[in-house]
């Protein structure tokens, strides 16, 4: 393919801090290689905002290569922009055209406020994770290798949910900044496996209420969450979030 | 705007700090317990529908089997009054939720994007499908539903001549001339299919959505179960579009 160079007008989400008011800017960036990544373009208009002296625009990223959930962005109106699957990072310039205007905002959430530029505070994901998106394990000599039995088709049930990276698209594409299909694929992975069953009533009330308590909004399975996902988890995992969540408020022995 | 959103959200928090109640206010105290009793409600209402379409459905049997399950009807008096209560109950409980979950989720929003695109695919209402025409459809059933139970119930709508269903003492008795006098106004029709199409949009979303914060999801039901939920709603909102037709078209 050859490579094909893009003039871009660039509007960008600026604010100094987490109280700042902010605003949108717009940059003319010119020259873009066609297969720049997304974050690679953004690298040169900081470098090109470095030289004019102005203060570059922060966003987060990381492994750029589709794992970390680091990078997160609000690309013309799509989480990760607008190619199904994809993280921030592995999106392409050469998905765009000559003269485009692109928007490019922060996620938007009251559980997740904006600390400078692009970058939110995502902590609120920990938080629901230490309430209870973990097992307990003993320590000492490694366990046999396959002394407890799994089907294989749990396996991969389990694994569609443990594919949750935890960059938030969901509840930025959520309508309602809910956080459920995060937390659902949490509760998921670790509710359909033997080793997650000691903690399996107290990790799904835990973890929804911690989810009530960061303020996220509530689910209108509007089906938004898994199309903005880049590791498709399915809402199939809500609806299994809210079994679990029948199961332990009704059956649960405590 | 921030102030009454949060005006509005207090029956959902009033709603978790309620003591006492022990372990069933406990399930409903987070966001995902009020989901589930918004589908519960909300599948209850759906049952009343059945029901309510089923008793009209009489109508095509002609004035008097209409006439005698009206009066069958209203005989069961305090069962009837109870079950009326019952059905109140339900209603405002399904609407105060979806008032307080809606305020809510607005907040949780903050600050609304300048852009926002979706990658689903296309639907045929516009906006993102029917998901996101529940809290609209839902105030047009409101304010259809009031304006029917005055209509029908109260009968004081001063736009519709009831006599002809009243007896000798003045007395309204004959139901089935009275649903014919209203459902025969050209604004009535216009108002009653308006309200029923507003319906048919809010379960064709309603339905599948209820089943599926029950948990009630599998791959090898969904298909079933997203074309059951749409030919439910359309199903019952084509049976009272029907009744409205033909009381227009009814002659004698």
């Amino acid at each position: 393919m050859s490579t094909h160079l893009l003039n871009l007008n660039l509007r960008v989400w600026r604010q100094a801090g987490p109280n700042d008011q902010g605003g949108f800017k717009t940059y003319r960036l010119n020259g873009v290689s066609t297969h720049m990544s997304f974050l690679e373009m953004l690298d040169v208009l900081n470098e090109q905002l470095i030289a004019q002296k102005e203060e570059p625009v922060a966003f987060d990223h990381d492994c750029r290569e589709g794992i970390c959930g680091m990078c997160s962005l609000m690309i013309n109106g799509q989480a990760h922009g607008p190619d199904n699957a994809t993280t921030t990072c592995q999106l392409h310039m050469r998905r765009f055209k000559d003269g485009d205007t692109v928007t490019i905002e922060p996620w938007r959430a009251a559980a997740f406020p904006v600390l400078r530029d692009l970058v939110v505070d995502r902590s609120a994901f920990d938080r629901i994770i230490s309430a209870g998106g973990f097992v307990s394990v003993n320590t000492g000599n490694a366990p046999d290798g396959n002394a407890i039995l799994v089907p294989g088709v749990r396996q991969e049930v389990a694994m569609d949910g443990a594919a949750c990276i935890g960059c938030g698209a969901c509840v930025a594409a959520c309508k309602n900044a809910s956080a459920m299909l995060f937390v659902s694929a949490k509760v998921s992975q670790l509710a359909i496996l033997p080793q997650g069953h000691p903690e399996r009533n107290a990790r799904v009330i835990n973890m929804v209420a911690q989810m009530d308590k960061e303020g996220f909004g509530s689910c209108t399975n509007t089906s938004e969450c898994e199309a903005a996902c880049p590791a498709e988890v399915s809402v199939a995992h809500i609806a299994r979030l809210n079994r679990e969540y029948l199961r332990a408020s009704i059956f649960a022995e405590t | 705007m921030n102030a009454l959103l949060r005006i509005l959200s207090l029956p959902a928090q009033l709603l978790t700090k309620v003591p006492g109640l022990g372990p069933f206010m406990k399930v409903l105290s987070t966001t995902v317990g009020q989901k589930i009793l918004m589908a519960i409600t909300g599948l209850s209402l759906c049952g009343f529908l059945v029901a309510h379409l089923g008793g009209n459905l009489k109508l095509y049997a002609g004035e008097q089997a209409f006439n005698d399950y009206a009066h069958a009807l209203h005989s069961l008096g305090p069962i009837l009054a109870a079950a009326e209560v019952g059905l109140f109950a339900t209603f405002a409980l399904h609407i105060g939720l979806a008032i307080s979950t809606t305020a809510l989720s607005k907040v949780a929003r903050r600050k609304d994007y300048a852009i926002k695109e979706t990658k689903q695919g296309i639907f045929i209402l516009p906006n993102g499908g029917a998901s996101n025409w529940m809290m609209l459809t839902g105030v047009l059933i409101l304010a259809f539903l009031v304006t029917h139970i005055l209509d029908m119930k109260l009968k004081a709508n001063p736009g519709v001549d009831y006599s002809v269903a009243t007896n000798a003492e003045k007395v309204i008795d004959n139901e089935f001339h009275a649903v014919k006098a209203v459902l025969s106004t050209p604004l009535n029709a216009v108002i009653y299919i308006t309200g029923i199409v507003a319906l048919g949009i809010h379960l064709s979303h309603g339905v599948r959505s209820a089943l599926q914060t029950l948990g009630i999801n599998h791959k090898r039901w969904n298909l079933l179960l997203k074309i059951g939920g749409i030919l439910f709603a359309w199903g019952v909102a084509a049976g009272f579009i029907g009744l409205v037709v033909w009381a227009m078209a009814y002659k004698g």
